[in-house]
């Protein structure tokens, strides 16, 4: 294995070494860094020209310069200096965490809710569902990204933040989001006629109210979920997860998954205390951390056999009730935040990455203005990466669904739900890790446009600047990073691949 | 990491009747006569490809154009470069140029159905829009059938030798491709825009297809490899064939469904990436016009002038929606595996078909 | 009747195709008895199979059933979903066809039994684990313990289908379906796939309803049979009356068919074993290597192997799957290198020939291949399939190629009016015919047939191995038949080689390794071959199982 890994990353290597060689010079032969400076008699520009070519080692043939470039970045892990004089090195040091985190959230959301809507889309292939998914897909497809971010800037962070002044859902609001959550739900159940009705009225009927409830309780000016809501909202997480993951019929997984629910619920206040007075990154973690800990305790102690499915369903389903916590710990700033001057009520920003005005030390003010400005470039980014995850994971399921090894595991008598789940769902994902991995890398290089869009700092601008400036090391620099990126992005994917299917596996040694 | 090619021994013509009575529909008619069937039923690629036809149509024949020495005279009263006066009659307030586009009827107080004199609005000088987004269209259609016909005929090639001779051909063909999957598309569509976008559409175009075609040769090298395995190319070699004559007359006919649903998925890309680098400014630079770069400039306009945003936008969409369906119908049509499903309408049917026996 | 474990009655199934309701399989009737088996044969297309899933329900979305099937009394058409699962697995298992792909590949054996189990029974993981080994070793998979942890790629295709009956086993099920459990495993394998079978059969006294296109198979197992034809029972009886009173003339005409090891007379070719003229082929010493792939290592496929083939004659080359007989066949005909050794075809040393060289021998050489699905390419139509060789030589082009390609297909019993057609409109068999017709343009003098009829049906197979015959006897070329149905060799065959993992085991006249073989290996194979006879099968497996039992 090791071995193996070792040869792959030397290839690795030997990639990057040729991929970079090969774009340090079409960059440099492409274009003159001093082209604004020649020609100019000028004193001060003919010293500038000077002391550019001397610091950039313009008099090196490109090739040449290529390896003098390269010694550096081996040997001292220095990737030079922008035209300006500036180590490329920190410029990179405060892109990549901005990019990362530009793309990382919009990435998860996109392949939980493609995969999920992508498995559902298979399961019901050609019905009304499955049809309205594949059109929505094609059209997420076709959108290009800065005029979906245009559109999301006006239509969801404008008219919300005009929404929030007073607060109220306006009546044909509530009725046009009612019928839709109705079609939504009575096409994806399927069933007889009476049954999609039944499911159709339930659906909207359901949305009208609880829309009417909030827009009455002025819930959207002061957000809140409070233990109540958390409680109800984790005893669904509960029933979901163990459905998902076991099956209902495993009472010791329910009771285990219930259990977190209650000692979330216990230790709600404290939490709360924990959450306000040690306020910061790490303490929030750690809590997480104890959560999935004691999930584990949890599993184990209801589990006698099977541990390990139940303990994995305890731990997923308690993540995700301490996200609703962290989520409704958010939500307790909300008021106090919009008030701020810096914000004055119109809470979702459409541009940059973090507000500047906003006063510092508060580390869950910092926390929801980080979110809130993530929330429209997630949003775009992840409905245009949804649509391809979607296709995929329907397209694959489907082959699955065929295969020889389905009807065997029908013929044994499982459930539907294991054979979806356990056999064919694990088999899918053997080519999906591939491909969302191989994406993930992908998607960086799409973030020069997104970060164009929306004014973000990330490595997308450093690209950006360093091509209009003929910036040859910038450029370098932010290259070689996505570069690295890709080719291991490659490698994880083969691992991945060989640890998700034992028939390529890697023998040992 | 492919698994070793084995032979499975099966019984080739084992019964599964399902799948003999499914090769019902398809008695008697030739390989592409069933592919073209399959595509022709399918709804949504056939009226994408009428929408694309009839748009290609619309698009191209608005505006004058020359290419070279031939010139023909579109039927739209407005150039790109003709500034007729600015209106703003009619207009909201402290807005100028909106479009005269109108189709209220009369008895609702509106002035019927009709085009104005600008559809589509003016824009800061008074250019007509409608003449603007005819001419981005223009350009995004041919770079999006240029960089087509480059990389398919480039990706196809590479991959076709790759997979077909196998060896240190190959090793070098797909290091190569290695190197340049490592540069993401839109970085090195920037740097090429960068230096080329002022050369004209043409050549921007070409410039991107000599880049976008890694992705095909590698699914092309694929299908090479399965297929040279095949019997029938054994069989033609020992009938004398040449390599040749085994790549273009046997291998290659049976990669076409392959080629022609990837260089379609290739095509709807590559609008979208012609269109984000002339939106950050790497592609197709003014004075000439791309929707990509309409969108850029008018952006900031939304509030008060929306129409400057939209048409574009909606072009782009209708474009890339129209082939990424044409794409979708044609791999249904390659693929024949996928089967309709039965409503319950058809459960409870009593046609029935021969009788068994027979 | 006592109580029927299985009990169908007016059973039909329909698949829904473009608008209409084919029927697969129509008015089934037959009860099977606990202990019993119960054959269903025929052809492909004949709706066996259809039959055996339909009964639970297995069936793809476009199918329909109608009229019975009580499983211990229970019905099953229109059974709620709860209740077809419960029977699935418990009460009814399956095996099916090809192990390789009906095991899920990403789990080990081992829990896919434990999850049969435990879906039936309150049954702890470790308590599943010791019966699930118990499984194993009852199946006889060597080493159960460790074999419990590998996954299904580990196994051999025997052992594969092993773990498929234990899989299947797991519940004592009171009716086995086996669909075609052993076409895709080799004859000595078979037999023992089949003494399993039919000993774990009487020790938990379960039904089996046995799908399968094999005689022989059903000669071996069956105490009933059922004959289908196009979707109807043609006929049906016990296994005594169908082979020996057979009513219907279809199965009449299939029994004739089937090759029967040992009955058809030694060939002769017109002169003397010592007054031989030069061979066709000759192949002296050749070791053939594939060589290292990535991380797949290089394999030595056939070892130091010599045969030489003179004018008129026909080797058959026997020899299971794995044996390197299909790369002897296709290293004759220059399509693989060899590593060392000499071959030479008329006299012409191809060892190290290139390409061009290559050119020259095309002439005096044609190849059929096993499989005709893949053996055409899809996109030509057969008449240039066919006209291609002799167009390539420069023989003949337009009319007198159109001409040369309508006397090919006469004397292959193909319409003229085919030329024009895909090989997708032709069945198995003719595609196989148009495959001979092609390696015939030229008048060879050498064939490489390599399993040309395993995937035709017997009737069709018959059909085509009389063909191969008058065309031998009238063309007079030289052929190396491989296969690995010892009764279709012995039709053909002058001379018979056996192969055994890359070795030539033994080589000499037809009637000698037949009925005098001195290898144990080929002995052994000849035992393994089922009859389609039941009591002199019976005779045969009793011989067999002694010597084994020595």
């Amino acid at each position: 294995m090791i071995a193996y890994i070792g040869r792959r990353l030397s290839i690795l290597f030997l990639i990057l070494f040729g991929s970079s060689f090969l774009v340090y010079n079409l960059v440099a032969y492409s274009g003159d860094p001093t082209e604004g400076l020649r020609g100019n008699t000028d004193p001060k520009a003919i010293q500038a020209l000077r002391s550019l070519i001397r610091n950039l080692q313009l008099d090196v043939p490109p090739p040449a310069r290529y390896f003098l470039w390269l010694k550096k970045v081996v040997l001292n892990f220095d990737f030079g200096t922008t035209r300006e004089g500036l180590s490329v090195a920190s410029d990179l040091r405060t892109a990549i965490p901005t990019t990362i985190r530009l793309i990382l959230m919009s990435t998860i959301i996109a392949i939980v809710i493609g995969i999920a809507f992508g498995i559902i889309s298979a399961l019901r292939q050609y019905t009304r569902f499955d049809y309205a998914m594949t059109f929505i897909a094609f059209v997420l497809f076709s959108l290009p990204v800065f005029w979906v971010a245009v559109l999301l800037k006006q239509f969801l962070a404008v008219s919300f933040n005009n929404f929030l002044a007073n607060g109220q859902i306006a009546i044909w609001w509530i009725v046009v989001a009612s019928i839709v959550s109705g079609i939504f739900w009575a096409t994806i159940i399927s069933g007889s006629r009476k049954r999609v009705w039944q499911v159709f009225g339930i659906a909207a009927a359901g949305s009208a109210i609880s829309l009417e409830l909030l827009s009455a309780t002025h819930w959207f000016k002061h957000p809140t979920l409070g233990p109540v809501a958390v409680g109800v909202i984790g005893v669904g997480i509960a029933y979901g997860v163990t459905y998902l993951s076991v099956g209902l019929q495993n009472k010791q997984a329910l009771k285990s998954s219930l259990a977190m629910v209650v000692a979330s619920l216990v230790l709600y206040f404290p939490t709360q205390w924990v959450l306000n007075k040690e306020a910061g990154i790490f303490p929030t973690l750690g809590l997480l951390i104890f959560t999935i800990a004691l999930a584990v305790v949890s599993g184990l102690f209801f589990s006698k056999i099977d541990r390990g499915p139940i303990v994995r369903t305890t731990v997923i389903t308690s993540f995700l009730i301490g996200l609703v916590i962290i989520i409704d710990k958010l939500m307790k700033v909300w008021v106090p935040y919009i008030n701020t001057d810096a914000i004055n009520g119109r809470p979702i920003p459409t541009i940059s990455e973090n507000n500047s005005l906003l006063p510092a030390g508060n580390f869950w003010f910092s926390a929801l203005d980080t979110v809130l400005h993530l929330t429209l470039p997630t949003l775009a980014l992840s409905m245009i990466s949804f649509a391809g995850y979607v296709r995929y994971s329907r397209g694959t399921l489907l082959e699955v669904l065929n295969q020889d090894y389905i009807r065997t595991a029908r013929a044994k008598g499982l459930t539907e739900r294991t054979v979806v789940m356990r056999h064919a769902f694990r088999n899918t994902l053997i080519p999906l890790t591939t491909i969302v991995v191989v994406d993930f890398a992908a998607i960086i290089g799409g973030a020069i446009i997104t970060e164009s869009v929306f004014g973000w700092r990330g490595m997308g601008t450093l690209f950006n600047q360093a091509i209009r400036g003929q910036d040859l090391n910038l450029f370098m620099g932010v290259f070689l990073v996505t570069a690295t990126l890709t080719v291991l992005a490659n490698l994880v994917a083969d691992l991945l691949y060989s640890a998700l299917d034992p028939r390529v596996r890697v023998v040992a040694g | 990491m492919k698994l070793p090619f084995t032979k499975a021994k099966k019984n080739v013509d084992a019964d599964y009747a399902s799948v003999d009575i499914a090769n019902k529909e398809v008695e008697g008619l030739s390989q592409s006569q069933i592919v073209r069937r399959r595509f022709f039923r399918h709804r949504g690629a056939m009226i994408s490809l009428f929408t694309l036809g009839a748009l290609i149509l619309f698009v191209f024949s608005a505006l004058n154009n020359k290419i070279g020495p031939f010139g023909y005279h579109g039927w739209w009263h407005y150039g790109i470069d003709d500034q007729p006066e600015l209106i703003s009659k009619g207009c909201p307030q402290y807005v100028t140029g909106c479009p005269t586009f109108h189709w209220r009827p009369g008895f609702l107080g509106g002035k019927n159905f009709g085009f104005g004199d600008h559809p589509f609005g003016q824009d800061d000088i008074g250019r007509d829009y409608f003449a603007l987004t005819m001419r981005g269209a223009q350009r995004s259609l041919t770079v999006v059938f240029i960089v087509g016909l480059v990389a398919g005929f480039i990706g196809t090639v590479v991959g076709a030798i790759s997979g077909f001779y196998r060896g240190w051909i190959d090793a070098v063909l797909m290091r190569f491709t290695d190197f340049i999957i490592t540069i993401p598309v839109i970085v090195l569509g920037s740097v090429i825009g960068f230096h080329f976008g002022n050369l004209g559409v043409s050549v921007l175009a070409v410039m991107l297809g000599l880049f976008l075609w890694t992705g095909l040769s590698r699914l092309v090298r694929g299908e090479f490899l399965k297929l040279r395995e095949l019997d029938f190319v054994d069989a033609a070699r020992v009938a004398g064939a040449s390599n040749r004559r085994i790549i273009f007359k046997h291998v290659l006919p049976n990669a076409v469904g392959v080629i022609i649903v990837s260089v379609t998925l290739l095509m709807s890309g590559a609008i979208l990436t012609e269109t984000a680098l002339s939106y950050l400014g790497f592609g197709v630079v003014a004075p000439d016009v791309s929707l990509g770069l309409l969108i850029s400039q008018y952006q900031d306009s939304f509030t008060t002038r929306p129409w400057l945003f939209w048409w574009p936008g909606l072009l782009i969409v209708t474009i890339a929606l129209c082939i990424n369906f044409i794409g979708d119908g044609l791999r249904d049509a390659f693929d024949p595996r996928q089967r309709r499903r039965l409503s319950r309408k058809d459960k409870s049917s009593t046609v029935t078909g021969v009788k068994a026996g027979h | 009747m006592a109580n029927p474990v299985l009990s169908v009655k007016d059973f039909t199934v329909e698949f829904w195709v473009d608008g209409v309701w084919y029927p697969a399989a129509v008015d089934m009737n037959f009860d099977i008895e606990p202990g019993k088996v119960t054959a269903i044969v025929g052809e492909s297309g004949s709706g066996k199979s259809t039959t055996a899933m339909g009964i639970m329900d297995l069936l793809a979305s476009n199918a329909r059933m109608s009229g019975s099937v009580k499983v211990k009394g229970e019905e099953m058409i229109g059974a709620p979903k709860s209740l077809l699962r419960a029977f699935r697995g418990k009460e009814v298992a399956y095996i099916f066809q090809e192990p390789m792909t009906a095991l899920n590949p990403v789990y080990t054996v081992g829990f896919q039994i434990v999850e049969t189990l435990r879906s039936h029974f309150d049954m702890g993981p470790k308590e599943a684990r010791v019966r699930a080994i118990e499984l194993l070793t009852m199946v006889e998979i060597p080493n159960p313990e460790q074999s419990f942890d590998k996954y299904p790629h580990q196994f051999s295709g025997g052992q594969r289908q092993r773990a498929m009956i234990a899989q299947a086993l797991a519940c004592d099920p009171a009716l086995l379906i086996a669909d075609e459990p052993t076409t895709a495993l080799d004859v000595t394998v078979q037999a023992e796939i089949l003494d399993l079978m039919r000993g774990l059969k009487d020790r938990l006294n379960s039904a089996i309803l046995l799908i399968t296109h094999a005689m022989g198979v059903v000669a071996d197992m069956a105490d009933d049979i059922l004959v289908m034809k196009n979707g109807l029972v043609v006929e049906s009886g016990t296994s005594e009356e169908i082979f020996y009173r057979p009513q219907h003339p279809y199965t009449k005409e299939l029994l004739g068919a089937v090759p029967k090891l040992g009955s058809s007379k030694q060939r002769t070719l017109p002169y003397s074993s010592d007054a031989r003229p030069a061979p066709v082929l000759k192949i002296e010493n050749v070791t053939i290597e594939y060589p290292k792939r990535g991380r797949i290592p290089a394999f030595i496929a056939v070892k130091d192997f010599s045969l030489e083939i003179f004018p008129g004659e026909i080797v058959g080359l026997v020899g299971e799957s794995g044996s390197g007989k299909t790369t002897v066949g296709r290293a004759a005909i220059g399509l693989i290198p060899i590593k060392s050794g000499k071959i030479e075809i008329v006299g012409e040393d191809i060892s190290h020939a290139t390409q061009k060289d290559l050119a020259k021998i095309r002439r005096h050489t044609g190849i059929v291949f096993q499989d005709p699905a893949s053996s055409l390419n899809p996109r030509l139509p057969i008449g240039e399939s066919i006209g291609e060789p002799i167009f390539l030589a420069g023989l003949a082009k337009g009319d007198a190629l159109n001409k040369n390609v309508e006397d090919l297909l006469d004397q292959v019993e193909l319409p003229r009016s085919y030329r024009n057609r895909y090989p997708h409109e032709l069945s198995g068999g003719q595609r196989q015919r148009v495959g001979i017709a092609r390696a015939l343009a030229l008048t060879p003098d050498l064939l490489i047939a390599d399993e040309p009829t395993s995937a035709l049906d017997v009737s069709v197979q018959s059909r085509f191995l009389e063909l191969l015959q008058e065309l031998q006897d009238k063309l007079n070329f030289a052929c190396l038949f491989i296969s690995h149905d010892l009764a279709v060799v012995d039709i053909l065959s002058h001379r018979i080689a056996v192969m055994q993992d890359g070795n030539l085991v033994e080589v000499g006249d037809r009637d000698r390794i037949l009925r005098n073989a001195n290898d144990a290996y080929t002995q052994r194979l000849i035992g393994a071959v089922p009859v389609p006879d039941p009591k002199e099968q019976a005779e045969r497996r009793a011989a067999r199982l002694a010597v084994s039992r020595k």
